[in-house]
This record gives C-alpha cells, structure tokens and sequence, in this order.
C-alpha cells in the first residue's frame, strides 16, 4: 500500500501542482479515501507533459524578479519516480542554464545543474530541500515534492467545498514549519490552498492555486501564488503551453540535455 | 527703571509669589512627559541630505541597526571551535532568532549562515554552516575548517586566531535595544558555558547612555545645587540670604525643562545638562543684589527702601550679564544641530527667567521676611565682611593683585602676548575627533566589550560605500532609438509595428525599475511573437534582441570590470590599513564561483562574464539564505554597497578611510558613470562633527559681534567694549591652546562650551568695569585710588560669583558619563580662569592708559 500511496504527482505539470498533490496523504479510512482521489486527479493526469512557467518575484516594496523556463516532466512506469528537466529561457542572462532531476521518494533525490557561460555541470548534494528556488519564495521540495510519510495527517474539517487536512511533521527539527493545512477541491481533487504554521502558531506562509483550466481532459492549475508573510514578499508563478502525453523519450532526461538542451520538446507545440 | 519694577513688586508680594508658583506648577507638571533621545543620528535635522541618503540606502539595501554579541574562549586551545562553546553558540542563536523584535531571518551568525562547499567532485552544497550542535571535536574542527575557508566570514563571524565568535543581531527599530540586551544577557546567563560574552553595538550604547544619562540628570543636578547653597552659606553666613537664590534657580530649572518637555522636544544628551548650567547661572545675579542689600542695610531701614535703591544701581549691570548670558546660549541657534539649538534656546529662556525673578521675585521675597531676620541677615554679612577685610588688610591677596599690573602694565601685557600666542599654536595643534562609545568611562561594560571584540574581530563599526550606475535612462533612450529605426524598416517592407510595439511600451510602464521595464517588455514580445506572422517574426526578433541587449546593460554590477573595481577599492583599503575589513558583491560572487569549479583557492576569482557572474548568483539563490544577497546589490544591478567593518568608531578613522577611498578613486577611476556615496552610522557621526565644528564657529563668531556691540552700547565707549571682551577671549584662546597641547580631542561637548562660555564670562568684566567706573566718580578722577577700591569689596564679589559658578558646574564630574566630565571641568576652567584675567589683565589695559579708557574725568597723575 505504501508504495501504491507514495506513487504520486505524476498527473500534473510544472512544481506547483506537484508540491500541493504531495500534500495529499492518507491515514485512517476517511483520509485515505480523500487522498486516493486526489490521487487519482493528480497522478493519472498523464504519463510525461510540458508546461512554461513565468515566476515573478516580488518583495515587500514592489522590487520585481522575473524567471521564465520550461518545464518537461516524466513518470517512471511501474514506480513513483519521476524525471525534470528544467530550462530557463529569460531573462537573457540565465538562457540555457538546467536544471534536472531523478526524483527517487524511496531515497534522495538525483539533481543536476547547468551553468551555460561557465560551462559547469554540477550535482547539486541532497541537503535541505526546503531552500528558495533560484530566488522564488517557491521552495525546491514544492517543486519535487514532499516525501507524504514525513507527514502526519489528519482531516480536520470538511466543508461544502473543500477537505481540510491538518499534517504535522514526524521530524519537527527537519523543517521550519510546525504544521501546515490544505484545502482540496472536492470536484477535482486539487489542494487549492496550503497554509504553513511555525510554532509559535502564525501563518507565515500561504501557498494557493489562483487559477485551474481543463487541459486535455485534466484540471490543472495555472496559476500558483506563494506568499511569505515574514519577509512580505510574493512570488506568483503563471503556466501556459501544457500539454500532456506527448511521449518524451527517456534520453531527454539525461546529462546529456544539459548541455543540449532538448529543442524539439522545448519549443510550444 | 528697576527701582519703579522692585517696588512694584514689593507692593504686591502676593500677587509675585503666586504667579512664580502658577508658572512653577503650570510648567512642572509637563515634566513626566520625559522622552529621552540618544540617537546621535538626530545631531543632524530630519531633512539633512546625508542622513536621507543613509536611510534611503539603509532601507534599500534592508540594513538594519544590529547588537553584536561577542563570544570569547581563551582558555581551549581551539578557541570557541571546541563542542560546549559551539553548543552554546547554536543555543544563542535559536533563542535570539525567537526574541521579538529581532529580524531572525537577518541574524548573522555562524549558526545561522550557509556554508556552501564542494561536497566531493563536481557537486556543490549549500548547507547550514552549523546544522545542530556538535558533538565531538571532529565536527567542530570540521566547522572551524569550512568557516575559515568563507572568506566573508573571517574577521566577521569568527576572530582570525577562532578564539572569539561574533553574532549580529538586527533589531527591527532601535528603541528596543536596551531590552534585548537584557534578554540576550538573560539567556547567555543560562547558557552552560564557561565562555566570555559581550553585548556591545551602536543601538545598546545609545540606549544605555539613555539610562545614564538619566542618573547624571537625578544625581548630578541635586549635586551641584547641593554644592552651591553650601559654597554661599559659607560666603554670606545667612540662611535667608541663601535660601532666596536657591528657590529663584530651582523655579528657573523647574519652569525652563517643564516648557521644553511641554513643548514636545526630546530631552537629548545636550538638553539633558541644562538644569545643571542653569542652576550657578541662576544664582549669581540675585547673589549681588542681595549682598549689597544686605550692604546697605541697617536695622530700622525700610527695607522697600533699600531695596529700591540696590535695584537702582544694579539694574544695568544685572540686565546686561543676563543679556549678554542669553545671546552667548542663543548663538547656539545658529547652527545646524537640532539637539544644540534646543539646548541653547531653552537656556536662554531660563536665563530670561531667572532675570525676571532676580528683578521682581527677589525684591518681594526680601521685604516679605520679618523685619529681625533681615536685621540679623545684615549683621551677619557684616560681620563676615568685615572679618574678611581685616585679613586682606595692607594688601591681602586682592588688593596686591590689584596693584601689580597698574605697576606693571607691560609685563602683564607681554606675558599675555607670549601666552596667547602659544595658545595659538596650540589651537592649531587641535585634533578634531569624537566617538559616542568613547562617551562611556574606559571601564564601563561597553567600553570593555568595545576594546575586546575590536580587537579579535575585523570591527564591530560600520559604514557603506554606496555605488550607483548612472545614465540608465540614456541606454534606455539609445534602445527606443534603435527600436525606431527597426520599425522603419519594417513599415519600409510593408509591416506596420508601431501600434502593437506602442502599446508594449505603455503597458511596460507600471514596472518597479528601468531595468525591469525591459524585462517586462521582452516578455511581451516573446509572447506577441507567437501570435504574429512569420514574415513579421523577423523584425520583432531584432526587436527583442535590442530590448534584451539594452536590458543586460542596465545591470551594472553584474559585470565583471565593476565587481573588479569593487574588490580593488576594497584590497586597498584593507592593505592601507584603514579599515578592518569589506565585505561587497564581489566577495561573495568570488567565492560561490570558486565553490562552483573546484572548491581550490585559485578559483577564487570573477568569472568571465556578466551572464557568468548572472549565474553564479542564481546559484547563491538557491542557498538558505538568498535574500542576503540584496544586502550588496539591488535587485535591478543598478547600484551596490560596499560593508566596511571599522575597528574604531573614532570620526577621524572614519575621515581617513573617506580619503583614502578618494585617493584611489583619484589613481583608479571607477567605471564609466558609477557615482559613489557613503551611509552607515560612522559616517553620519563625522558629518555632524563636522557641521558642529563650522556651526560653532560660527555661533562663536555672531555671539562674539553681537556681545561686543551690547558692552559698547553698555559703556557708550568703543575701547572699553573691546576692553571687556578681552578677558574672554584670552581665556578661550588660553583653553583651547592648552586642549590642542595635551592632545584632548575637540569633540561635541568641547565644541559647544566655546560660545557659552563667552556669554558667561563676560560678566566678570562687566561688574568689574562698571564698578571701576563708579568708584572712579567716588574716588573724584583718581584712578589708581578708584583701581584700590575697586580690589575691594566689589572684586571680592566677583571672585566670590566665580568660585560659585564654578564650583556648581563640579558635580560634573560624578556623573558616569564622559561628555558631562568634560563640561564640568572646562567650565570651571574657564570661570575660573577668565575671572583671573578680569582682575589681572584689565587693570594692566587700563594702566597703559587710563584717560582713553575711563574718559576725560580721571585726573593725570
């Protein structure tokens, strides 16, 4: 069963619906039937996608960053892995710069990083994944995903409208957080709202799915904000381009594409 | 004119009491309105261009005002690298970052930086410098290692021989620091260590200075009034006599900080000392009128009689020190500093007070006294006067004074020309220095943790070289330019772009800097150019291309050639030894590439390429903490900060490091159009030096013209105005000659007592002078016999005026904080010293030529 759970985020495109699919989790029978249709909303999406995604950074007095790149994604058949390949295209001075990912739940994570005008490839060490990505106020793991058994879970309300689960982490001194909520959408599934708590009990930082469109038969999110309410800044990442099934052949996700990147599954279609 | 005033006055002594106790309580009553100010950035106006460039620059770059903590362990031969004094280091950390008030995400230390390393070939990690706390001597050497390999935090976060650790604790405002001090101290009470902790930084001096200078206000103040009433007890003997003027300074005092509190001035370290200036200077007026009453007086007078006649005489004399007291404090308004402006014009209101009671409340307090006490009052006086005439019989130490120079007129005078041009060269000997920590006596807790973390650490000061790139807008104009010229081209093929690139344009307009605005436009036309032709893709490519170029040059300091620049600024201040240490964008760019390639000391360098650099960054970006990185560059890469650390918070350290920064930038001009400026409380701290250095010249000047037509209106005698300044300006240049000398700093408190000194010592030579005067009309033209008298009872006042004030301002020196210790001696240096030369100088002036000074009366010998 636990692996059955844990193969999971497979369905959606682009960090921000699989972070919040990665909050889906189960327990005793009522939680587990939430999650096992979340589940189904989110992994079954599709076997591999792609997605643009557009980040604006913003903090506290307006001063802006921007990053655009895009996204491919893979599942491993027959497990909960999965492939990222990530290429940044604006501003001009990342062009090019990769990131990709094995994402092994079982153990860690595989990374790799390509710096163009040094002409570097690096593994990134598996440390803490709850570290900004490239500036975002989007964490690495909402990007990978969080692993679902380092969590505790419990649903704590149900609405008309939504699930809401209250997670604890097994290992408080692993992350900053002392909690978080999330709010599933009952018609589709999807975490529409994730709030983390710090243990002096405020919200500090609010992750929600603004916008979902059906693409190709699957509701995806297309637009994701985080909010972090300590430094005041705000990071909203907006997808466009996705397509799902395309069938990206597996040599995409190799340390080959670093250095080349992959055009003809970059390019829109 | 003060006859008809004390009569009046002495006709409605009820009507008098009860208005000076209406204006005491009115005004007293404001007094627990008390906000106390020591930020030294408030020498400087609101609204002062330096100090709205540091705060502009502090708030872009988020820098904060920070408490340092210091940790020191002398005792292990790791230092602070040992597994208990690491613990500890982790456990304050924790416990600083949940204190409220504190900008946790902000703390530097090594408990809560990354360390970013390579962790085997090829792979780079950004971790926690220390993760959890260790627990072996392996995992510290380990930290010890991976530290000294960051060279942003050597000298910084840990001393280059590990014995001390440093942590830096931003405070969201400054006004709570004092608090968590306490709460740092609380909890390093706690801490199961056996190392040294020391709180130091500017916000916990100022706060603590704050508490202290409450302590002066409460001990220092009651002292000198104390010391007073005791000196004239002994002086005149009688109780009564004595209690007059203590009431008039005590209602002067009351009434004069009630209105400064009431008016909403805060009580800064200037104003804080008014109650102690005001209270001799109070005095010393009503001393002279109720020494000549008590005079005059003989049992069975009408006292309203006497008194109206004492007022006749004293009228002027009195009026006048009080005015020309008033103009030396309100010089003080002339110059640019807040604080000392408020301190001199509320001095001058209490001086403006105290004259008013010494005309009309002393009169009605005296008359309102049962005719016996005022009868024993003047046999007591008597008594004591004559007692002291008896021992300066045949030449007491007075009188022989009195008759050298008239003797010796050229002797005195050259002395004085030898002695004055010493002083002048020892004015020019005078160093220009201050340093609010150096305000603290050397064994206070802050002056010892000041000595110990500047010493281990690069320094515990700070100041910011704030570079800008300018002509943004310029290459903003070329890009539109070369757009303008693409679009013609394309209307040229028949492709009409105007419209759509127009609308780009305005719509890009709500972006938060130029820079951004291009971005935000480059993304337009990435997005446009899925929607247009493909004949029309061509020119919007070669559109985008030039939004993007024009893009890339805005962002200044990402290029290479200006972080290169930065690190050379940066080496040789270091090498000129000028600073500890700097800390900019290109430390931190050199170090994250090193970590990139390989890890090895080599690497250590820039990379090529601006986008080199781009990456290198967004590599950073990715660490615990990459906010740290807009402490150094604003997002935009339009302008960049350099964090000097400075051993010393002395101005002079900090106006050495300003000149060597010129001098380089004279050899090495930095890139084209990067202007440079500075912020950081150092710097602010010299530029209100300075403003007070050229303001007190200046007050020194105006008060100096405007006393010296008051003395020639006063004696209606050009010479004998300029003769009445001449003891003063003897005495001033005499004690700034000799603090040139023995090398004391000219520093905030010795700036201000120039002026003021000036307005209270003229006195001297005013009751001297006018006394002369009358004793001359008495003495019927014989000067030398007027000079006799006059060495009598009269120069026995003045002396006695000079032992009061000067010994009311010797409390001073109890109080805990320097600054004070300064005032009270050179004010009493400069009382009594200019009382001397009144008695010593001026009769030598007036012997070279008696009938030019004294008029036509005085008969030739």
């Amino acid at each position: 069963m636990k692996t059955n759970l844990l193969k999971r985020a497979s369905g959606l495109l682009g960090g921000a619906t699989l972070m919040l699919s990665s909050s889906l989790i189960l327990a005793a029978p009522p939680v587990q039937e939430i999650i096992e249709n979340a589940n189904q909303a989110s992994y079954y999406a599709g076997q591999d996608g792609r997605s643009e995604a557009r980040m604006r950074i913003e903090d506290d007095s307006g001063r802006t960053q921007t990053r655009q790149f895009t996204v491919l994604r893979k599942n491993v058949e027959g497990s909960d892995q999965q492939k990222y390949l990530v290429v940044f295209s604006r501003p001009s001075e990342y062009r090019d710069t990769v990131f990709l990912v094995h994402k092994d739940p079982q153990s860690a994570d595989d990374r790799w990083l390509y710096l163009p005008d040094l002409d570097l490839v690096r593994r990134i060490a598996p440390g803490d994944k709850r570290t900004s990505f490239v500036g975002a106020h989007v964490y690495y793991e909402d990007i990978s995903g969080r692993n679902l058994n380092e969590d505790n879970h419990s649903l704590a309300e149900e609405t008309d409208e939504y699930y809401v689960l209250e997670s604890t982490p097994k290992n408080p001194d692993s992350v900053e957080f002392a909690s978080f909520r999330t709010w599933i959408d009952k018609e589709t599934w999807l975490p529409m709202r994730i709030e983390y708590t710090n243990p002096e009990g405020e919200v500090y930082r609010i992750m929600e799915n603004a916008r979902v469109e059906v693409i190709d038969g699957y509701p995806t999110p297309t637009m994701m904000r985080v909010q972090d309410k300590v430094s005041g800044g705000t990071t909203l990442v907006q997808f466009r381009g996705i397509n799902y099934d395309l069938g990206i052949p597996d040599s995409v996700f190799t340390e080959r594409s670093l250095r080349n990147p992959p055009s003809e599954w970059l390019e829109r279609r | 004119m003060g006859k008809k005033l004390a009569i009046w006055c002495m006709n409605r002594t009820r009507t008098v009491f009860t208005a000076v106790i209406v204006m005491v309580l009115a005004l007293g009553m404001l007094i627990p309105n008390i906000t106390i100010d020591t930020d030294p950035e408030n020498m400087l106006s609101d609204d002062q261009p330096d100090r709205v460039r540091h705060n502009e620059i502090r708030e872009r770059f988020g820098l904060h005002d920070m408490i340092v903590v210091g940790q020191v362990n002398t005792e292990n031969e790791d230092g602070v690298f040992n597994p208990e004094s690491l613990s500890a280091h982790y456990r304050l950390t924790r416990a600083l970052e949940k204190m409220d008030g504190v900008i946790a995400r902000d703390i530097m230390s090594m408990a809560a930086v990354d360390n970013v390393e390579q962790v085997g070939v090829g792979t780079i990690a950004y971790d926690w410098l220390i993760p959890k706390p260790p627990e072996s001597q392996e995992e510290a050497d380990r930290i010890r290692q991976a530290v000294e390999d960051l060279p942003m935090y050597q000298g910084t976060l840990v001393s280059e021989d590990g014995k001390a650790a440093a942590i830096f604790v931003p405070l969201e405002s400054k006004d709570i620091s004092h608090r968590i001090a306490g709460e740092i101290q609380a909890v390093v009470d706690e801490l199961d260590t056996a190392d040294e902790f020391h709180i130091t930084g500017q916000p916990v001096a100022q706060d603590t200075f704050g508490v202290e200078m409450f302590q002066q206000m409460a001990i220092s103040a009651p002292l000198a009034g104390l010391v007073i009433f005791l000196t004239m007890l002994y002086f005149f003997r009688s109780l009564p006599l004595v209690v007059a003027p203590m009431l008039l300074a005590m209602a002067t005092v009351i009434s004069t900080m009630g209105l400064l509190i009431g008016m909403g001035f805060t009580v800064h370290i200037m104003s804080s000392m008014i109650p102690i200036f005001l209270m001799p200077i109070a005095v010393v007026a009503s001393v002279h009128v109720l020494s000549n009453f008590a005079d005059r007086y003989r049992p069975g007078d009408d006292p309203k009689a006497v008194m109206g006649e004492v007022m006749e005489k004293l009228f002027k004399p009195i009026l006048f020190t009080g005015l020309t007291t008033a103009v030396g404090f309100l010089s003080l308004l002339t110059t640019p500093i807040p604080p000392v402006q408020v301190f001199g014009g509320f001095i001058s209101f209490g001086v403006v007070i105290a004259l008013l009671l010494t005309l009309g409340f002393i009169p009605a307090y005296t008359v309102a006294l049962k005719q016996s006490t005022l009868d024993k009052m003047a046999e007591k006086f008597r008594q004591k006067e004559e007692a002291d005439e008896k021992a300066n019989q045949g030449g007491g130490l007075l009188g022989k004074m009195g008759r050298f120079p008239t003797h010796k007129p050229g002797l005195v005078i050259g002395s004085v020309a030898v002695i004055m041009a010493i002083s002048v060269y020892g004015i020019t000997q005078i160093q220009i220095n201050d340093n609010p920590t150096l305000w603290f006596k050397e064994d206070h807790r802050i002056r010892v943790a000041d000595r110990v973390l500047n010493e281990r650490f690069a320094g515990t000061y700070e100041a910011y070289i704030h570079l800008t790139q300018t002509g943004i807008d310029q290459e903003v104009e070329e890009m539109r330019r070369q757009v303008q010229n693409t679009l013609d081209e394309a209307e040229q093929a028949g492709f009409d772009l105007r419209e759509d690139w127009q609308k780009m344009w305005e719509e890009s307009a709500g972006a938060s800097s130029p820079g951004d605005r291009l971005e935000t436009l480059a993304m337009q036309i990435d997005d446009h150019l899925f929607e247009v032709d493909f004949d029309q893709a061509d020119y919007w490519e070669k559109i985008l291309d030039q939004v993007e170029k024009a893009r890339s040059a805005t962002r200044a300091f990402q290029n290479p050639e200006h972080l290169a620049w930065m690190d050379d600024l940066k080496n040789h201040l270091e090498e000129a030894g000028v600073i500890g240490k700097a800390n900019s964008l290109a430390d931190l760019v050199k170090t994250i590439n090193r970590e990139l390639i390989s890890g090895d000391p080599e690497d250590y360098e820039l990379p090529d390429s601006a986008n080199g650099v781009a990456q290198t960054l967004l590599s950073f970006q990715s660490s615990q903490r990459p906010d740290d990185l807009w402490n150094f560059v604003t997002r935009d890469f339009t302008e960049a900060n350099i964090w000097l650390q400075l051993p010393s918070g002395d101005n002079q350290v900090m106006s050495q490091v300003i000149a060597e920064v010129d001098a380089f930038m004279q050899d090495n001009p930095p890139p084209q159009g990067v202007e440079l400026d500075w912020a950081g409380g150092t710097y602010i701290n010299l530029v209100w030096q300075g403003e007070m250095v050229e303001g007190m010249l200046w007050a020194l000047i105006s008060a100096f013209v405007v006393v010296l037509v008051m003395m020639i209106a006063l004696f209606r005698s050009l010479l004998l105005g300029v003769l009445a300044m001449l003891p003063l300006t003897i005495t001033i240049a005499f004690i700034y000659g000799a603090m040139g000398l023995i090398g004391k700093d000219y520093d905030m408190p010795v700036a201000v007592l120039s002026s003021l000194s000036l307005g209270l010592s003229v006195d001297f030579a005013i009751h001297f002078i006018q006394r002369l005067r009358m004793a001359l009309e008495d003495a019927a033209g014989d000067w030398k016999e007027a000079m006799e008298r006059v060495f009598e009872a009269p120069s026995r006042a003045i002396v006695r005026n000079a032992v009061v004030i000067a010994i009311g301002f010797l409390p001073l020196l109890a109080a805990p904080l320097v600054p004070y210790i300064t005032v009270g001696v050179f004010l009493a240096s400069i009382m009594a010293t200019s009382a001397l030369v009144t008695l010593f100088v001026l009769p030598a002036f007036i012997a070279l030529s008696p009938r030019a000074f004294l008029g036509k009366t005085v008969i030739k010998a």
